[in-house]
């Protein structure tokens, strides 16, 4: 089921948490909101579950085709998995997942047979079969992590909300447990939208990455389309690395349509080439002040010759090897492909 | 060779199991403050309640015993519990109202609120039961004197509002018992001896729950609400479950104020003997009339009533220690 969001406002007082928000997920698709803390991420997340509201008369939230902006969030049909799992911690995990389906109206109620065969089968799904009756205290992280997950689950949500869903998980069950959500949700196919700040993270697994800033949406697409091509300078410095470089720079390819007056060009670390001076035929001219060679990339830091301030660049291990780069060596660098200005263009 | 070199080629000099002389304090003083400390437990805690005891039993245990033959004692016992029996359970479900809207929900004057729970903490017990004397009283706003005073600008749109539903039948009887003095029964009897009760023993159900239900958040009455549980079903099968020690506790604590307040009580009772007389009460009357063995047995059970409470305390500090 499709969400469609429009014109969302939200204020705390005098604080705006979103300003005129609007978010389409197509039905299936995985998305994330990625953006840095106070950008209004999770807000929009809870008004799309129905823990907040929006502003009185600031606009309206559509599941599919039916408007459920004054719907009660239990009424909604959403899976909502908080941050710190809030897994109810008086109940097994066997407990926890029934428990949607046990506080259902009689008439609507499965009997106790079908729940313990919805419980075990939900069990399987998250790979933890053996483990219902334990209770959450006695869980790992990314165990109780998916437990949360299988309560969401169990009520047959028509769209799953993941609230900063690893936020809480050390850095390799945080990998290892993403991956295995992205093949889950291909094995499922139901319209999540999942928060985080962790770019990353929202680049390997999500269909689609919405960048959230201040309030706003900076930018919607694909990953590959959002690092490439950011349309703001909000959104380049956000997606990894990049330099700022003051223009004019002789570095930039010639012939592209990038003005070389006054200004600033965003230029990602790996998107420029180095050389050493006398191999080079043109290029801005440089110094090597610092390299980093620990891990797969080498950084190296570049002090610009005409004094406008250091450039950072990355290099493979094997062509830094290749040229015998050293601190203190003059070097000549230049962008591989076109690049942004300013955004004013 | 110098003593320095010596303690840094000799390894055997160098490992002292000894505690540090900068992190531990010397021998004397720890014993000297475990001592005082035990001294004064054992002089102002533990050698008064032996003395409630021996006291007690100094004419024997048919003279401790024949304290509780008395009717007056019997009928103190008697309001004691009743008094216990209704203000325990309203401050039951008064405290966790509170604690539920204050750490649940987010509203104006939320502050103002937790301020005002602490109220009946801040405030002298007899003040609490001056203030009930000030309502209720003779001349009080709701005294019997009052009354009608109180109710005449209301009164024309009350008797239409009755007659509309045709129950003019009850204005006469309603009038007569506003007017009649003593008939409003507040004051030197059960009713305000309940309700003084109630205020003073109040903060320490919500209390109890406001910071344990802070620290457990909202998440999971949330995640309830989104698996479609309504507020009851939330309430009985995740919060209730979570907070039971911490409102054990509370009930605890609360029980043993109400039944060994005196202050309030004091002052709103009138101290009828056998009517209005709670058992701290009782106590007092028979220590004042030179009847010490009879104040004392009575006293054993308000003391006995600590212990248990006491009892209780440390099994639920223990549950919560073990969760």
């Amino acid at each position: 089921m499709s969400i469609t969001a429009t014109n969302i406002t939200k204020t705390f007082g005098n604080y705006t948490a979103l300003n005129a928000v609007n978010l389409h997920v197509p039905s299936g698709k995985l998305i994330a909101l990625l953006g840095p803390s106070g950008s209004g991420k999770t807000t929009l997340l809870r008004i799309i579950a129905g823990l907040e509201f929006a502003d009185q008369g600031s606009g309206n939230i559509l599941f599919g085709d039916e408007d459920v902006t004054n719907v009660p969030p239990g009424k909604r049909g959403v899976g909502f998995v908080f941050q710190h799992y809030a897994l109810f911690r008086h109940l097994s995990v066997a407990e926890n997942i029934a428990f949607g389906l046990k506080v259902r109206k009689r008439a609507e109620r499965p009997d106790k047979a079908t729940i313990a065969a919805r419980v075990k089968e939900l069990l399987h799904l998250i790979q933890l079969e053996d483990l219902g009756g334990r209770y959450p205290a006695q869980l790992s992280g990314g165990q109780r992590q998916r437990v949360a997950l299988a309560r969401a689950l169990a009520v047959q949500p028509k769209v799953l909300l993941l609230d900063e869903p690893f936020g809480a998980l050390d850095a390799k069950v945080r990998r290892d447990l993403r991956r295995w959500l992205r093949n889950f949700h291909d094995e499922i196919h139901l319209t999540t939208v999942f928060v985080t700040h962790d770019q990353e993270e929202a680049l390997e697994i999500a269909d689609e990455v919405v960048i959230m800033n201040q309030a706003r949406v900076e930018q919607v697409g694909i990953p590959q389309e959002v690092y490439d091509r950011p349309t703001t300078p909000f959104v380049h410095k956000f997606l990894g690395n990049v330099n700022q470089i003051v223009l004019p720079w002789s570095g930039l390819i010639p012939g592209t349509n990038v003005p070389q007056e006054d200004g600033i060009a965003f230029v990602r670390p790996h998107d420029i080439e180095l050389v050493h001076f006398n191999t080079g035929r043109d290029g801005d001219p440089a110094q090597v002040v610092d390299i980093h060679a620990a891990g797969p990339v080498a950084k190296v830091a570049v002090k610009r010759n005409d004094g406008k301030g250091i450039v950072d660049v990355e290099l493979s291990r094997a062509y830094l090897d290749q040229i015998r780069l050293r601190e203190g060596d003059h070097v000549l660098l230049r962008v591989r492909r076109p690049v942004a200005t300013d955004y004013a263009i | 060779m110098s003593p320095v070199a010596t303690t840094i080629t000799t390894p055997a000099l160098a490992v002292d199991n000894r505690p540090r002389s900068h992190i531990h304090d010397p021998a004397w003083l720890r014993w000297t403050l475990i001592s005082l400390a035990l001294l004064f437990l054992l002089s102002f805690l533990l050698l008064p309640l032996a003395a409630v005891f021996a006291e007690a039993l100094r004419n024997g245990i048919k003279a401790y015993f024949a304290a509780f033959e008395d009717s007056d004692a019997l009928a103190a016992i008697r309001l004691t519990l009743i008094t216990t029996a209704i203000s325990v359970p309203a401050n039951v479900v008064f405290g966790v109202a509170a604690a539920w809207a204050i750490t649940k929900f987010d509203f104006r004057g939320k502050s103002f609120l937790i301020t005002l729970i602490d109220l009946p903490f801040a405030v002298s017990p007899v003040i609490a039961g001056l203030i009930f004397v000030l309502v209720f009283g003779r001349h009080g706003w709701f005294g019997p004197g009052n009354m009608e005073h109180l109710f005449a600008p209301i009164a024309p749109g009350f008797k239409e509002f009755v007659s509309g539903y045709g129950l003019d039948w009850l204005l006469g009887p309603l009038a007569e018992w506003m007017n009649e003095p003593g008939m409003l029964p507040v004051l030197f009897a059960t009713p305000g001896i309940v309700l003084a009760t109630i205020f003073v023993s109040f903060p320490f159900v919500a209390r109890e729950l406001i910071p344990l239900m802070q620290a457990q958040g909202r998440d999971e009455e949330l995640t309830a609400i989104t698996l479609g549980a309504n507020g009851w079903q939330t309430f009985w099968r995740v919060t209730l479950p979570n907070i039971k020690w911490g409102l054990f506790y509370g009930v605890i604590l609360c029980n043993a104020r109400a039944m060994g307040e005196f202050g309030a009580v004091s002052v709103v009772s009138g101290k009828i003997r056998g009517e209005t007389n709670t058992l701290p009460l009782h106590v007092e009357i028979l220590y004042n009339e030179y009847n010490s063995v009879g104040a004392f047995a009575i006293a054993t059970l308000l003391a006995m009533l600590a212990i248990v409470t006491l009892i209780a305390k440390s099994f639920t500090e223990w549950k919560f220690a073990k969760k």
